[in-house]
């Protein structure tokens, strides 16, 4: 046996030597504040419920973090339905952000999540600045959630969300209010209906966010042919699942270069592959949201593949590869 | 696992499909529903799911059965499928009919496709005294359902739109022609909302309990994306997801769209 024969096989990596997980920094400049994920896998807000059903397929512990639904300082009873359509790849979804409002949320949903031990991100919403810091004041604190993702984006509501989310002087503002307030990990999220999301990614930073998400869905619609209507009942949704996936991973790689702050990937992520993409173009953590809806068990079946990814190409460390591609 | 084991035209465009499986989470229950992958090798067109009601089960030969008719894309890739094909199957989902009312008098009320869940329904039901009403568009798409029900014991009366059987017209005007002279203990019914809505409000006119099923648009099946709200009229006003506190609900428990 040559030497070389022998350094390769003694250095072959199995799956043991294997290390998933990735550190998405925090701006706060404290080691305690960043957010450790033992692998980049974060269920997207809305597609998951808050863990309970989910957990009835697997153990949801597997899992990098777990966002719950979006909430609101009010109850909201959501649009009415249909409130989904389907199109090639994709869905298009009006839920209108049906949440039991932030008090019940504290009270009933998150003593629930006692039950696990993954880190808890709670997604809020609002259609004020004012609606914003209530969310914050109240989250403030809570021992249960390590990181609020502030939903600067949602096309589902009328007169709030979007409309922040599309001006970088709003971004950052409420952002920086909300910093002022939360001293957990705080993840902003993007919309993707704009002209150039990295405007309101540096908007986010410098207003102290300590990471960014994008993409929410992108704004859309479907017209039943048969009735000569829209399809929704509200007229217009946000599209996600595989068909928003090359526009996400274009704005995760325009935004990387620009940013100094991690960037939470998602759109359309449906495998392990897709996972790498992100990564590759700059995301130290991916989300999986639709996905979940058509196969409830993803989430460890892409650990799988990520892990098959990594043995294939001999990659020790996964973070190793954020932003390999520029 | 579940495989295909018979899919065949049982009337025009409408389907029944068996499945043979390993293992279930649980055995299903009249009005439960599973969710089906269509999409074959990892195709993502259709992307979703595709929900039917348990037509029918048998524990002992491992067989789920369901009827579905061929609307669009999704249905006709199934009524594609051939003998042997393994499918992506969840399930059982849903909460099922009670079976507790099934003492007197029973009526079943479906329109069109909404007969899926009541035949396993009917099956399970104790009372002998059961009546269907059944209302369709032509004769043809009617006999496969009456010669099953009508293997069950259940007395059956047929409507249709486009020819004269019993009556020229729905189920539900069937029905009503019946209703003030055999007023039911109990009825369970499905079908198309706006049926389900006219129903319900005949039926508490004449102070009837009872149950129905929605068809309503999902996303997931399982309870975590909210594509399936039914507005409530309990107290608390919560919606009620048809996935996982319905399909089936109890009669004015839920707002029905009209
Ligand atoms: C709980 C439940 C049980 C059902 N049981 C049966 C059954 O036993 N037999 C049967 O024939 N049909 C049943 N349906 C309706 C069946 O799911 C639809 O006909 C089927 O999904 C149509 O798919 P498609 O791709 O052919 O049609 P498309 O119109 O191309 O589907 C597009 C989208 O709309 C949805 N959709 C279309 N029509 C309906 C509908 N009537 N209800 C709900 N979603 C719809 C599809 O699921 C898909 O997401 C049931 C629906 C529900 C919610
Ligand atoms: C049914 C549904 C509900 C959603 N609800 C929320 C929400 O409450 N808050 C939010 O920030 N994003 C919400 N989203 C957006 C997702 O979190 C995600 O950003 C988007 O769907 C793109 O990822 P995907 O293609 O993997 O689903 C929702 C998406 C779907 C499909
Ligand atoms: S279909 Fe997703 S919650 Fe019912």
């Amino acid at each position: 046996m040559f030497k070389g024969e022998v350094d390769s096989l003694k250095q072959k990596l199995t799956e043991a030597d294997l290390n998933l997980s990735v550190v998405m920094k925090s701006q706060q400049h404290q080691q305690q504040n960043n957010l450790k994920l033992k692998n980049p896998l974060i269920t997207a807000s809305g597609t998951c419920g808050n863990g309970k059903e989910l957990a009835d397929f697997f153990d949801i512990n597997q899992l990098g973090a777990f966002t719950t639904k979006g909430i609101t300082v009010k109850p909201q009873a959501g649009n009415k339905t249909p409130r989904i359509a389907e199109t090639a790849a994709g869905i298009i979804n009006s839920i209108g952000l049906e949440n039991p409002g932030v008090d019940s949320f504290i009270k009933d949903i998150l003593p629930e999540t006692k039950n696990y031990s993954l880190p808890i991100l709670a997604n809020i919403s609002g259609y004020s600045k004012e609606d914003f810091i209530t969310l914050a004041e109240k989250l403030e604190k809570r021992e249960e959630i390590t990181g609020i993702e502030v939903n600067l984006s949602c096309p589902n509501i009328k007169g709030g969300g979007m409309i922040f989310g599309t001006d970088p002087e709003k971004v950052y503002q409420i952002t920086k209010k909300v910093r002022e307030i939360y001293s957990g990990y705080l993840i902003v999220k993007l919309t993707p209906n704009i002209t150039d999301i990295t405007e309101t990614a540096l908007a986010a930073e410098n207003a102290g966010a300590d990471a960014v998400s994008m993409i929410n869905t992108l704004s859309a619609m479907k017209i039943d042919i048969d009735q000569q209507k829209p399809l929704l009942a509200n007229t217009f949704g946000g599209l996600s699942g595989p068909a928003v996936r090359p526009v996400a991973v274009r704005m995760v790689y325009q935004s990387f270069k620009k940013l100094n702050i991690p960037i939470l990937g998602l759109g359309g992520v449906r495998s392990g592959s897709d996972v790498i993409e992100f990564m590759l173009a700059g995301a130290a953590a991916v989300g999986i949201g639709t996905v979940n809806m058509i196969d409830p068990t993803a989430g460890p079946r892409i650990i799988g593949e990520i892990k098959e990814y990594m043995l294939k190409h001999q990659i020790k460390n996964l973070s190793s590869i954020i932003g390999a591609a520029h | 696992m579940f495989k295909i084991i018979a899919n065949r035209e049982v009337g025009p465009g409408i389907f029944q499909l068996v499945l043979n499986y390993d293992q279930l989470p649980q055995n299903p229950e009249p009005g439960h529903f599973f969710n089906i992958k269509v999409s074959q090798d990892g195709s993502e067109d259709p992307l979703l799911r595709r929900p039917f009601s348990i037509f029918d089960f048998d524990a002992a030969e491992k067989k789920i059965e369901f009827v579905y008719r061929v609307i669009g894309k999704g249905t006709k890739i199934l009524s594609n499928l051939e003998n042997g094909t393994e499918l992506d199957v969840l399930g059982p989902l849903g909460t099922p009919f009670s079976l507790n009312k099934s003492g007197g008098s029973i009526h079943l009320i479906g329109g069109g496709m909404g007969i899926a869940p009541l035949y396993y329904l009917a099956k399970k039901l104790k009372s002998s005294r059961q009546t269907l009403y059944l209302g369709a568009a032509n004769k043809a798409e009617l006999e496969f359902f009456e010669e099953k029900f009508k293997g069950l014991g259940v007395e059956c009366h047929l409507a249709a739109m486009e020819e004269k059987l019993e009556i020229r017209g729905s189920a539900l005007v069937l029905w009503l022609n019946y209703l003030e002279k055999n007023t039911p203990d109990y009825i369970y019914t499905c079908g198309p909302e706006k049926m389900l809505a006219a129903v319900e409000k005949e039926a508490l006119k004449h102070n009837i309990g009872g149950e129905l099923s929605v068809e309503k648009r999902m996303g997931c099946g399982i309870g975590v994306c909210l594509s399936c709200s039914c507005e409530s009229r309990d107290q608390d006003q919560k919606n009620k997801r048809a996935c996982v506190e319905g399909p089936v609900f109890g009669l004015g428990e839920v707002i029905l769209s009209v």
